[in-house]
């Protein structure tokens, strides 16, 4: 251990003749349990696996790094992110470019790393339902979401546009596949707009955090929600009345980028090259439902098989889903906001 | 203004009391039609709950109260028509002193062109015409205390409270408005309840004085008897200063120090009882006269009042009294200096004699 | 001649001396308020009128023009704040009156009570509204098993449940001032309305209800401009479909990374509501309300 960690100091020093003391890495995060996490299947055992010290902090959304960037004062390494967000971040240029020489993702699931960041987690927006309501005739399909007189009761849907247009439009009938041509196309977003416009009258919540649509399904608030995978297996452990399905639900990723001019950029490299090994990604699905992105994960034999079914990224879950097109909402997502919170507001 | 009419008041057993304390203890008192009567007491003596009891702010416990004929002792306030002029005046901040005094015109429906004609004649009935559009914080004491008065008595009703009314103001101004209190009431007529702590005010301004003591009635009397002839030692002491000595009694009346005392009229207390002086019936005598009740002191001090001299004396009994001489040059000319012994003089129509207690 | 003008200049510094050192009493709470107060309103000024590449611009402005959104949002927020205000003051206005009312001893008491509210978390209490209104909450669980009604009254997640909850909030805010107000009015101004012929009801109107304007004017104002910052109850309680000013700020940052344009929104609230202050100072003596007017 301790020859282990003096390679790593050594190695360390090398690559950063002229930092001797810059041997802490900062990481920030979302704080609250996915951080809680983050840090002991990820963060802590990297750390103690490249011999440096770890500081640890949270933060609100991408809108605080670039208020650093902006102001040359940049003290975060390590930035952990949404793939959308993280996307349009480095379009913008406040994220550094990844090493992919360096980050070896050869065994990664196809499109889930980037330029300015590399996944770390796979998770879906599923259609979820209370099983108290509809017993186990529950809705399969955003059709079925949509479809008030077969599946009666209060619906509750997201307040912001990120994974909402996508089931919209599923309901409307455009085949999976062809979601984001639609949407690309002129009167798509609008499109997907009027058919939320349906649904509003028995929309009883639009949820603003995954921790209000999973208090919302425990509390049996609402009867059927989008939301995040995890957030709903936890209820379900907790005795709540929920299942979903992974039918027609939206893969998505979370990842972790470095912070333009970050004070340790090449051990930040290092540092995601070591949390994106398969032993890493398996540990963190102990914790909670999110899958690994590293598609060796599922071959280390250390995840369940009967609870690997249950994660996003399983091969026949995966198969079942839309991964979430980040390149439209670098273009869109500004646009559909807008007419989305027309919507809500009127 | 038309010089409205009065009623009398009649208080049978009003009493009130504040858990084990009795704020007014069985009170009886007629007040006559049109008559100026003070309530005189020390403070927490009950005065101001009687003014309160009459005005109907304070609900008594038990008793009448009959304003002529008719029974208000559970007549809310604004149903008994009496005009009542607050310690502090109570006018409204936010309304000017026309406003005030129209306030309970308007009330009664008074036609809005008499509410004006009779505000003004308020206003100019208390020396101050054209004041209607001040604003009552622009107004000083006195003229506060006027338009208090305007407002009370701008509805003409026939009985009228005052609480304290001029104790706020200075001396020389408080001085003016007894006389020209006195002389409004003269004018109206409406029969009058004043309160006061004020002795000297009470006995300017008053026909009758009801002085209270301990939730009870001690005396009602007119301002000179009350003076002269005090009916307990509590009305002697609280009106005016007195000195009292122990008398006994004895075959020919009553005798201090061996001495048996000339009085004017036959005192009716028997038993043990006390010689009331007061220090400006008392003369110091050049020679001894036979025809006045004579005491011998020894001069211990002596004050000067400016418009009086206090010769303070000690009796060879050790008794302490006061004598208060003119301070004429001629009189300071010839006053006792400490130490000196001289006979005092108290002349048998001023030797008053009451029961003990 | 020096003897008649002596000391003069001695005197002179001595008083200046005085007004220094009252000077030097107030400064830190003049570099507090300019710490704390115009550097970051001065900030979020300056941000505003920056596009995001730090340009002069008024893309945030003309985009609150062009969505009809934010005009919404404003109308929300204004009228939530103006509800929150009015039964603030129907529900505040008689506990605050029987309060004055009460022996000193007992209405300080019950004073207590009514600051209750601010010794707990202003997030904890409205969760505890969201468990007490829920469909499965507690109100509706009592009621439906009292027979008072059958299917569950939809009683958060709405512009109902908003006002519970800021109205929760608020009422001390009003209470307090208007309390202190109505303590000070002398309570011979009733007794002497009475004596004058007035009965309880128009004693009240007449007399005692003008001179507590002040105080009301006061805790209104301080509730309606708090109700305009709003974010935890509306978000919590609003089920997303009460979006007032706050809220939305929250999801510009989100989702536009940037202060510019939250900034924009901001100072548009900041401009509304001192153009409303503006407006009541010129209905009512602004110095009756904001430094007590004395009787």
């Amino acid at each position: 251990m301790l020859r282990k960690s003096l390679a790593a100091a050594a190695l360390g020093a090398a690559l950063m003749p002229a930092a001797v003391t810059a041997q802490e890495l900062t990481v920030v995060s979302f704080g609250g349990s996915y951080q809680a996490a983050q840090s002991k299947a990820l963060f802590q055992p990297a750390a103690a696996a490249l011999g440096i010290k770890l500081k640890e902090e949270t933060y609100t959304g991408i809108a605080d790094l670039r208020l650093k960037v902006k102001a040359g004062a940049v003290t975060w390494d390590v930035v952990a992110s949404g793939s959308g967000s993280a996307a349009r971040a480095g379009a913008e240029g406040i994220l550094e470019k990844l090493d992919y020489k360096v980050i070896d993702t050869s065994s990664f699931l196809p499109g889930l790393w980037q330029d300015h960041c590399v996944g770390g987690d796979v998770f879906s927006t599923v259609l979820a339902w209370n099983t108290k309501t509809y017993g186990d005739k529950g809705p399969q399909s955003w059709a079925d979401f949509w479809d008030v007189k077969k599946f009666p009761g209060k619906r509750s849907y997201r307040n912001a546009v990120a994974g909402s247009l996508e089931p919209a439009l599923m309901a409307d009938g455009v085949p999976p596949e062809k979601v984001y041509e639609v949407l690309s196309a002129p009167g798509g977003i609008e499109r997907a707009i009027k058919k939320i416009k349906e649904l509003k009258p028995h929309v009883a919540v639009w949820w603003s955090s995954g921790a209000q649509h999973a208090q919302l399904m425990k509390d049996g608030e609402v009867d059927m929600v989008n939301g995040w995978n995890g957030r709903f297996d936890v209820v379900a452990k907790d005795g709540g009345k929920v299942a979903y399905t992974f039918n027609q639900a939206l893969l998505d990723y979370d990842c972790y980028a470095i912070a333009k001019g970050a004070p340790n950029r090449d051990l930040a490299m290092k540092f995601l090259a070591e949390i994106s090994k398969p032993q890493y990604q398996a540990e963190f699905t102990k914790y909670i439902t999110y899958g690994p992105t590293n598609r060796k994960a599922y071959d280390l034999g250390t995840i369940d098989a009967a609870y690997a079914k249950r994660l996003p990224s399983h091969p026949d879950n995966a198969a079942r889903q839309l991964p979430v097109n980040l390149q439209w909402y670098i273009q869109n997502e500004a646009k559909a906001a807008a007419a989305y919170q027309n919507m809500l507001t009127e | 203004m038309a010089r409205g009419a009065s009623l009398p008041i009649t208080i049978r057993q009003v009493t009130k009391g504040y858990g084990k304390v009795l704020a007014l203890d069985r009170v009886d008192l007629d007040v006559r039609s049109g008559e100026f009567l003070t309530l005189l007491g020390p403070s927490g003596s009950g005065k101001t709950t009687l003014l309160m009891v009459l005005a109907g702010f304070t609900r008594p416990d038990h008793g009448s109260l009959l304003f002529g004929e008719e029974e208000v002792i559970r007549r809310p306030p604004h149903k008994r028509d009496v005009g009542m002029v607050f310690q502090n005046y109570a006018l409204f901040p936010h309304m000017d002193v026309a406003a005030n005094i129209a306030f309970p015109l308007k009330l009664r429906g008074t036609p809005r062109a008499d509410v004006a004609r009779r505000v003004e004649q308020a206003l100019e009935l208390v020396q101050l015409g054209g004041y209607g559009a001040r604003r009552v914080d622009q107004l000083s004491g006195g003229q506060r205390q006027r338009v208090a008065l305007a407002r009370a008595i701008v509805f003409e009703p026939r009985i009228l409270l005052m609480d304290e009314p001029l104790s706020a103001l200075d001396k020389q101004l408080r001085e003016h408005m007894q006389i020209e209190l006195r002389r409004l009431h003269d004018r109206l007529g409406m029969t009058t309840v004043y309160v006061t702590h004020d002795q000297r005010e009470a006995l300017t301004m008053s026909d009758r004085i009801a002085v209270i003591n301990g939730g009870r009635i001690m005396q009602v009397d007119a301002p000179r008897p009350l003076y002269e002839r005090p009916a307990n030692r509590f009305v002697a002491e609280f009106i005016g200063e007195s000195t009292f000595l122990p008398v006994a009694a004895s075959a020919g009346g009553f005798a201090h120090a061996g001495r048996v005392l000339k009085v004017a009229a036959p005192p009716a207390a028997t038993g043990r009882c006390l010689l009331m002086l007061r220090p400006e019936r008392l003369r110091i005598l050049a020679a001894p006269d036979d025809a006045l009740n004579m005491l011998t002191a020894r001069v211990e001090d002596v004050v000067y009042q400016g418009d009086s001299v206090l010769v303070q004396a000690v009796l060879p009994d050790g008794c302490r009294i006061g004598v208060r001489a003119v301070s004429t040059a001629a009189a300071m000319a010839t006053v006792a200096r400490p130490g000196d012994t001289v006979t005092l003089g108290l002349a048998p129509e001023d030797t008053v004699i009451l029961g003990e207690g | 001649m020096p003897a008649e003008r002596a000391n003069a200049d001695g005197l002179r510094r001595d008083a200046l001396r005085e007004r220094l050192a009252l000077f030097g009493l107030g400064s830190p709470a003049l570099l507090l308020v300019l710490v704390v107060m115009v550097l970051p309103v001065g900030w979020l000024f300056s941000l505003s009128f920056l596009s995001d590449e730090g340009a002069l611009s008024l893309e945030h402005y003309r985009r609150m023009l062009e969505q009809p959104s934010y005009a919404r949002i404003f109308v929300t927020t204004f009228q939530v704040s103006a509800l929150t205000t009015g039964i603030c003051i129907a529900l505040g206005y008689p506990l605050a009156y029987v309060l004055s009312q009460l022996p000193r001893r007992a209405a300080n008491l019950c004073m207590i009570g009514v600051l209750l509210p601010f010794w707990t978390s202003l997030l904890v209490r409205t969760y505890a509204w969201l468990v007490l209104l829920q469909r499965q909450g507690v109100i509706n669980g009592w009621g439906i098993e009292l027979g008072l009604w059958s299917e569950p009254l939809p009683l958060v997640h709405n512009l109902a449940g908003t006002l519970i909850g800021m109205v929760h909030i608020m009422l001390p805010f009003l209470i307090l001032p208007l309390y202190g107000t109505m303590r000070a009015i002398d309570r011979d101004y009733v007794k002497a309305a009475a004596n004058l012929g007035a009965g309880p009801v128009r004693a009240f109107w007449q007399v005692f209800f003008p001179l507590s304007l002040p105080g009301l004017f006061g805790g209104a104002l301080i509730v309606f401009i708090l109700c305009l910052g709003f974010y935890v109850t509306p978000a919590v309680l609003g089920g997303g479909r009460v979006i007032m000013v706050s809220n939305r700020i929250a999801t510009d940052i989100e989702l536009f990374f940037n202060w510019g344009a939250a900034s924009a929104l901001g100072v548009v609230l900041l401009v509304l509501t001192l153009g409303l202050l503006y407006a009541a100072a010129r209905l009512v003596r602004l110095d009756g309300v904001l430094g007590g007017h004395g009787t």
